[in-house]
C-alpha cells in the first residue's frame, strides 16, 4: 500500500524537471526549463540557447528580417531624396524599431522620416541592433543593413537644409507633395486615362451624327473602361458603333449574341487591335449579311479589314433574296456556306472559329500571356541549377563566336574540369590544386626511379667466382 | 557499336566537349573498346543515347592514348569502363552504395537502368544538387574492390 501511496504521490507533478542529460559538453543543466519568449517566433520556448538554430526560427527570423528591410529600404528613399513633410501625412509615417521595441513616430518634424532616420543612425539603436543578432542568430554582417550611418545622416541634412532654404525662398507654393512613386504614378494613370476617354467619346460622337443613330450604351463597365483603349484603335472605332447601329431592333437574340461577343473579346484584353476588332466584327459583318436592305453597310465591309473580304465576296449572293421577296432567310438556306451559312440558332460554330482553323484568333490574347509565362519559367531555366553561371557565360561566348566577334581561343592545355577526386576529402578547387602538386611531382620521381636502375647489382665474391648462372642476387633490392 | 558514338582520343577534345555541352549531362566513358565489359557498356550507351539525346550527350574516351592520361590520373580511374558525369562543366557524383561517388564502375544491367541514372542525375543538377542518390536497387549495380596505392 505504500507502494501505490508514493506512486500516487509522484505522479501529480505538473511541470516535471526534464532530467539532465549527461551530455559531454553539458554545463548548463538549469537553463533547459526556463521559458524565454523568442520575438522572432512568436512563442515562448524552453529550448534556451539551441532556439536560434532551429530551422523554423531561422524561417521566422528570415521572414521577419525581410520584413523589417523593407520598410527600411522605404526610409532609405527618404534619405536620398528628402521632401518636406507635410504635418496632416505625418501620422503615416510611423515607425517601429523592432530591435528596440521603439515606436518612432514623427511629429513635430519638418522631414519626412525625419526621427526615423536619426532613430536609426543613433548609437544605442545599434548596440541594441547587435544584442538582436546575438541573441537570435541572423547574420553578423548584415548589420550594416539595419542602420543608417553617419555619413548618410550628414549628407541628408545638409540635403534638408538646402531644402528648406529653397523652400523658404520660393514660399512653399507647390502643392504637390511627392509622397513617394507609387501615388504620383497613380495619379498621371488616372488623368492619362480620363483624357483618352474623353477624346474618344468625341471621336464616336462625331462620327455618328451621319447616321443621325445614337450609338448604343450597351454592357456595363466593360465597355467604359477598355473603351477607352480599344475603340482609340483608328478608322475601327467608328466601324464599330456604325455597325451597332444598323441592326435592327427585333434582332434581340442576336444582338444578346453581338453583345456577348463583345464582352468576350472586351475580356481577352483590347489592345490586340486589329485582331480582335476583326472578330467582333465578323459577326457584326455577317449581321449585315441578312439585313440586306443596309447598303451603308456594305461600303464599310470593304473599308480593308482582311477578314472582311470574305464576308464581302458572299455579300452580293446573298443580296438576291429578301424577306419581301419571301426567299427563305440565309440562314435556313445554304448553311453549307461557311461564312453567313451559319447562326446561332442553326448550331453553326462562329465565323471566327472556322476562318482562322482552329480557336487561334479569340484564344490568342489569353494563350499569349499564358505562353509567355510557361515561357519564361523554361527559357529561365532553373537558375540555380548545377552550372548555371557558366552556361550562360558559354552561351554568351558561343554566340560571339558564332558571331564571328570573339575569335575561338582554344582552351588552356592545363584547363581541368571541376572533379571531386576519389582518395580526397575537401573541396573540390583544392582536389584540383592537388593534382596540379602531384603532376609536378610526378617528373621528379620518374627521374629519381630511373637511378636504381643504373645500379650495379652487388655480386660478392664468392658468387663471381662460381661460374654457373646465377640469375638473380639476394642482395639486388627491387 | 560504339562507332556510333563519338570516340575522344585527345584531351583537347575532351575539354572542348565538356565546356560546349550546355544545360545537358555529359556521359563520358573511358574504356577500352576491345575490353567485353566496355563493349557491353557501349551497346547499351549506343542504344539509349538518342533517347537521351534532349537532354543528354554520349561520349566515349579511349584511355589507351597518351593525351589522354591526364585525365585517367585526375579522375583516378583504375577500373574500366568507367563512366563520369559532367553537367555544364562541372562534375556530378553520384551515390550508388559503392566506395566511389564519382564515377560509375562497369556495364548497366539494363538500357533502362542507364536511362534512370541519367534521369537521376539530370534532376538533381537541375535543382542545383552535385551528389545525387542513385536510382538503382543494389542488386543492379556492379560491384567491384577499389584499391587504395595497392593495398
Amino acid at each position: 500500500m505504500t507502494m501505490e501511496a508514493d506512486s500516487r504521490a509522484k505522479k501529480p507533478n505538473p511541470k516535471p524537471k526534464p532530467k539532465p542529460k549527461p551530455g559531454p559538453n553539458s554545463t548548463n543543466t538549469k537553463k533547459k526549463s526556463e521559458f524565454e519568449y523568442c520575438k522572432v517566433c512568436n512563442r515562448n520556448h524552453n529550448e534556451g540557447q539551441r532556439h536560434k538554430y532551429f530551422p523554423s526560427h531561422t524561417k521566422s527570423l528570415s521572414n521577419f528580417l525581410s520584413r523589417f528591410q523593407n520598410k527600411i529600404t522605404d526610409i532609405r528613399f527618404f534619405l536620398k531624396n528628402p521632401s518636406v513633410l507635410r504635418p496632416e501625412h505625418a501620422s503615416r509615417n510611423r515607425f517601429w524599431c523592432v530591435f528596440c521595441d521603439f515606436d518612432v513616430d514623427e511629429l513635430g518634424s519638418s522631414f519626412v522620416c525625419n526621427n526615423a532616420i536619426n532613430h536609426l543612425a543613433s548609437v544605442d539603436h545599434f548596440k541594441k541592433l547587435k544584442h538582436f543578432i546575438w541573441k537570435y542568430g541572423g547574420a553578423m554582417d548584415r548589420v550594416d543593413a539595419f542602420r543608417i550611418s553617419e555619413a548618410d545622416v550628414a549628407k541628408w541634412e545638409k540635403n534638408c537644409k538646402s531644402l528648406k532654404s529653397e523652400a523658404t525662398s520660393v514660399g512653399e507654393g507647390s502643392q504637390e507633395l511627392p509622397l513617394g512613386p507609387p501615388n504620383d504614378i497613380h495619379n498621371e494613370l488616372n488623368f492619362e486615362n480620363m483624357n483618352n476617354f474623353e477624346k474618344n467619346t468625341i471621336h464616336h460622337l462625331n462620327s455618328n451624327i451621319s447616321n443621325g443613330v445614337m450609338p448604343l450604351q450597351y454592357h456595363t463597365n466593360e465597355c467604359q473602361i477598355s473603351g477607352s483603349g480599344f475603340l482609340g484603335v483608328a478608322n475601327s472605332g467608328t466601324n464599330l458603333h456604325v455597325v451597332t447601329s444598323s441592326l435592327p431592333a427585333d434582332t434581340c437574340s442576336t444582338m444578346s449574341l453581338w453583345n456577348s461577343n463583345y464582352a468576350m473579346v472586351n475580356q481577352n484584353s483590347p489592345w490586340n487591335g486589329t485582331n480582335c476588332l476583326g472578330n467582333v466584327y465578323l459577326s457584326g459583318g455577317m449581321y449585315q449579311v441578312y439585313q440586306d436592305e443596309r447598303v451603308e453597310s456594305r461600303d464599310i465591309n470593304s473599308q480593308g479589314l482582311q477578314n472582311i473580304a470574305q464576308v464581302s465576296s458572299t455579300v452580293p449572293k446573298e443580296a438576291g433574296g429578301n424577306v419581301n421577296s419571301g426567299a427563305p432567310p440565309p440562314w435556313l438556306g445554304s448553311i453549307a456556306q461557311k461564312e453567313g451559312g451559319g447562326n446561332v440558332h442553326s448550331g453553326a460554330p462562329p465565323p471566327w472559329l472556322e476562318a482562322t482553323g482552329g480557336d487561334k484568333l479569340e484564344l490568342i490574347p489569353v494563350l499569349n500571356s499564358f505562353i509567355s509565362s510557361n515561357k519564361s519559367g523554361k527559357s529561365k531555366l532553373n537558375p540555380k541549377r548545377v552550372g548555371a553561371a557558366w552556361a550562360e557565360k558559354r552561351k554568351m561566348e558561343m554566340e560571339m563566336e558564332k558571331r564571328g566577334e570573339i575569335v575561338k581561343r582554344d582552351c588552356d592545355p592545363n584547363w581541368l574540369p571541376n572533379f571531386g577526386r576519389v582518395w580526397q576529402s575537401g573541396s573540390r578547387k583544392e582536389s584540383r590544386k592537388e593534382f596540379e602538386i602531384e603532376k609536378q611531382k610526378q617528373p621528379n620521381i620518374q627521374c629519381q626511379s630511373e637511378m636504381p636502375v643504373t645500379v650495379q647489382p652487388y655480386i660478392s665474391k664468392r658468387m663471381r667466382r662460381d661460374t654457373t648462372a646465377y640469375s638473380g642476387d639476394p642482395y639486388v633490392n627491387k | 557499336m560504339s562507332y556510333l558514338l563519338e570516340t575522344l582520343t585527345k584531351k583537347k577534345e575532351i575539354d572542348t566537349i565538356i565546356r560546349d555541352t550546355i544545360d545537358k549531362v555529359l556521359v563520358l566513358r573511358f574504356g577500352r573498346s576491345s575490353d567485353s565489359l566496355c563493349l557491353q557498356l557501349d551497346d547499351t550507351l549506343a542504344k539509349s543515347a538518342r533517347e537521351l539525346s534532349k537532354f543528354g550527350t554520349v561520349a566515349m574516351v579511349d584511355i589507351d592514348s597518351e593525351d589522354v592520361q591526364v585525365y585517367v590520373n585526375y579522375f583516378d580511374i583504375t577500373l574500366i569502363p568507367s563512366t563520369i558525369f559532367f553537367f555544364n562543366a562541372q562534375h556530378i557524383k553520384m551515390d550508388s552504395g559503392t566506395a566511389d561517388h564519382t564515377k560509375w564502375v562497369g556495364a548497366f544491367h539494363r538500357k533502362q537502368d542507364f536511362i534512370d541514372v541519367v534521369e537521376a542525375i539530370f534532376r538533381g543538377a537541375m535543382k542545383g544538387k552535385l551528389i545525387v542518390n542513385c536510382p538503382l536497387p543494389p542488386e543492379r549495380i556492379p560491384k567491384y574492390q577499389l584499391l587504395y596505392k595497392d593495398v
